[in-house]
């Protein structure tokens, strides 16, 4: 996990963003002592539910960048994915997929591909950027760990798109307390010597397989209106010239002239 | 501080209960709604959506209520006062962020019509069925206070004190109304802005570097930042230290959890609200909360007439539960009598509180509507050929 927010470090100064606007609603739970050097806003909330806490945060004050960080994104938080990424509200989503719970050493999670767990599973695993792609995320890419410059110029590319960008990350499980001597490093090492990077690969296509080696890379990148986007011109419709749109003074709108959308 | 004038309709209107909430909300400054829609809860959403541009307010429907409330409590920590609204099954589902709302301390406000259950019940129809799981309804130790209003009025003014409560102790409270007060219409009374009291959020004044999320004052409520300000904080649903870091230990379990019950256990005296009338001179009590209490009122005022020395005991606030009132009053008083849309819970509760001091009798109040009072003055009746202490809970049989 060290690894994983050193990464994100590196994202967020390649970004340029002011570290004091970014918070991360997490449902896993990382060693605070390092999410206090990233000098980000940290909640660490309940399972599965870090997207729609990060949806209220980014409603609640439109300037902030909020990157919800989750393990059980497909389990508890399924819904939630599907609904937040069809919804298009401002966030990074960061799936840490280490194909099975590691805390709880040997259970499946329903991103779990037949070999990689010690008990097997018999369940079809997901395919996230897929997933994503298909319910409108304006951004999706894969990545393994190990992928360190290519994912952290990937988190700065993404924490900056107008709309939700999902970045599955593929990682061995952390143990809470985590430093890296505890990561298994030959699944590290496993995961990156099994994966091939194929840019604006059709996401339908990268779906993780056994036998098959990752395909990593960058799969989506399109434009569409955000959910804050689309409630103020549906609001300004009904309501008229009264209306103040909402969350429109944002600095960062303005320089990247993201909210063109939805007229 | 006083209310933002924005917010407050200052007149007379004709509202229903769920306007009254919706207003009551805006009154107190509330300008986020996270919900999702569900019966007999639409009116407030609809009234508050309506006014929220206008006011400056924002909302959002998620996909069920446990995003809403998550969504609440995320945007409560920017600032906003935050609230949320649903109905019986929706309550259920928000019970995992209300435990989370109590861990992380954030405040807010959860608005329950209630209708009956249990699983989906029948939705346009009043109840009190809810008022247990407010209670205890999510995992671990903790408290909360939860209003019960009878008119639309109180639901106007029972909002507002709401939000200042939550406020005041950094934690989620309900207002638990029925889906008779939804619908019913009455005058309530706006008073000007600055008529209105606001308790203002409690924030840290220090250094940006200086901030611990959970360090408490004397009263034990940590004192909050807005996010995005720069004081770089972590806070997690786990046992934590001031810092707001995981300390998994016995140590920090009772450092940490003593603290979210005593800051309302220490508090009840403050907390409380009852309406106590014609107790004075009392042989019986009808102990009533939310809508109920307007047929109580009813049958106290037609027993007195009739010569039966009959008071009532309306609570306000039905938790934290008035404890020391009602073990005074039972040691006065002939008989209890609690009349509840549900089959039987706060009734426990003063049975519990009365000791084997005084006859608890419960009515299964609703069946002939709300406001019918037939089965109230049959118990008033019963209660005058008792004469011993009956140690346990004596339910109205029909027709007596």
């Amino acid at each position: 996990m060290n690894l994983i927010t050193s990464i994100f470090n590196k994202g967020i100064e390649t970004s340029g963003i002011e570290r004091k606007r970014i918070s991360i609603p997490s449902d896993i739970p990382f060693s605070p002592e390092v999410i206090e050097k990233l000098g980000v806003d940290y909640f660490h909330t309940a399972r599965g539910r870090a997207i729609p806490f990060g949806t209220g945060l980014k409603l609640g004050n439109p300037d902030l960048r909020v990157m919800p960080v989750t393990g059980d994104l497909m389990t508890l938080g399924g819904n939630h994915f599907v609904h937040g990424v069809r919804r298009n509200m401002e966030l990074l989503v960061i799936c840490v997929n280490n194909f099975i719970y590691k805390k709880i050493d040997g259970k499946t999670a329903p991103s779990t591909a037949n070999k990689f767990s010690p008990y097997s599973t018999f369940e079809e695993p997901f395919n996230f950027p897929h997933l994503g792609n298909s319910c409108g995320a304006v951004y999706t890419a894969r990545w393994t760990a190990l992928h360190a410059e290519e994912l952290a110029a990937s988190i700065a590319e993404a924490i900056t798109k107008p709309g939700l960008a999902v970045i599955e990350i593929i990682a061995p499980g952390p143990n809470y307390y985590t430093d890296i001597d505890d990561i298994d490093e030959n699944l590290l090492k496993f995961y990156f010597d099994n994966s091939i990077i194929k840019n604006d690969t059709n996401p339908r296509e990268v779906g993780i397989t056994p036998e098959d080696k990752i395909i990593v890379g960058r799969f989506t990148d399109k434009k569409r209106p955000t959910f804050i986007d689309v409630y103020n011109v549906q609001l300004g419709k009904t309501i008229g010239e009264k209306f103040t749109p909402y969350g429109v003074t944002q600095t960062e709108k303005k320089k990247s002239g993201g909210s063109d959308g939805g007229n | 501080m006083k209310a933002d004038p924005k917010g407050v309709l200052t007149g007379s209107h004709n509202l229903s209960g769920n306007q009254a909430c919706a207003e009551g909300a805006l009154a107190a400054g509330c300008r986020f709604l996270g919900l999702y829609p569900i019966m007999p809860a639409l009116e407030v959403s609809e009234r508050f959506l309506e006014r929220a541009p206008r006011v400056g307010a924002t909302f959002i429907q998620m996909e069920d209520e446990i995003s809403a409330l998550a969504a609440v409590l995320g945007a409560s920590w920017t600032g906003k006062r935050s609230m949320t609204v649903t109905s019986g099954p929706g309550l259920s589902l928000m019970m995992e962020h209300l435990g989370l709302g109590v861990m992380l301390e954030t405040p807010c406000v959860i608005i329950d019509i209630q209708s009956v259950g249990p699983g989906l019940g029948l939705p346009t129809r009043a109840a009190q069925g809810d008022i247990m799981q407010s209670r205890w309804g999510s995992h671990g130790d903790y408290e909360i206070v939860v209003f019960a209003p009878s008119s639309p009025q109180e639901m106007f003014d029972y909002v507002i004190k709401a939000f200042n409560l939550s406020e005041r102790y950094r934690i989620p409270v309900a207002v638990m109304s029925d889906a008779y007060l939804a619908r019913l219409q009455e005058n309530v009374v706006i008073p000007p802005a600055e008529e209105i009291d606001i308790e203002p959020r409690r924030y840290f004044k220090g250094e940006t570097d200086k901030y611990l999320p959970f360090k408490r004052d004397k009263d034990f409520v940590p004192p909050m930042v807005k996010i995005g300000d720069g004081y770089r904080f972590h806070v997690t649903g786990l046992t934590h230290d001031d810092r707001g870091y995981p300390i998994m230990n016995e140590e920090c379990q009772e450092y940490n959890v003593h603290p979210l019950v005593k800051k309302i256990r220490d508090y009840t005296d403050e907390i409380i609200e009852v309406q106590e009338t014609g107790i004075d001179d009392a042989e019986v009590v009808i102990i009533s909360y939310g809508t109920t209490a307007r047929a109580a009122l009813k049958a106290m005022e037609q027993a007195r007439s009739a010569g039966i020395k009959v008071g009532s005991l309306k609570l306000a606030t039905v938790w934290p539960f008035p404890e020391k009132r009602i073990f005074e009053l039972a040691k006065k008083v002939k008989a209890f009598i609690v009349p509840e849309m549900n089959f039987g819970q706060l009734v426990f509760e003063v049975e519990r509180c009365s000791i084997g001091k005084a006859n608890v009798l419960f009515i299964s109040h609703g069946e002939k509507g709300v406001e019918n009072i037939d089965d109230i003055l049959s118990a008033i009746r019963q209660t005058q050929q008792m004469n011993e202490v009956k140690k346990c809970i004596i339910e109205l049989k029909k027709g007596v």
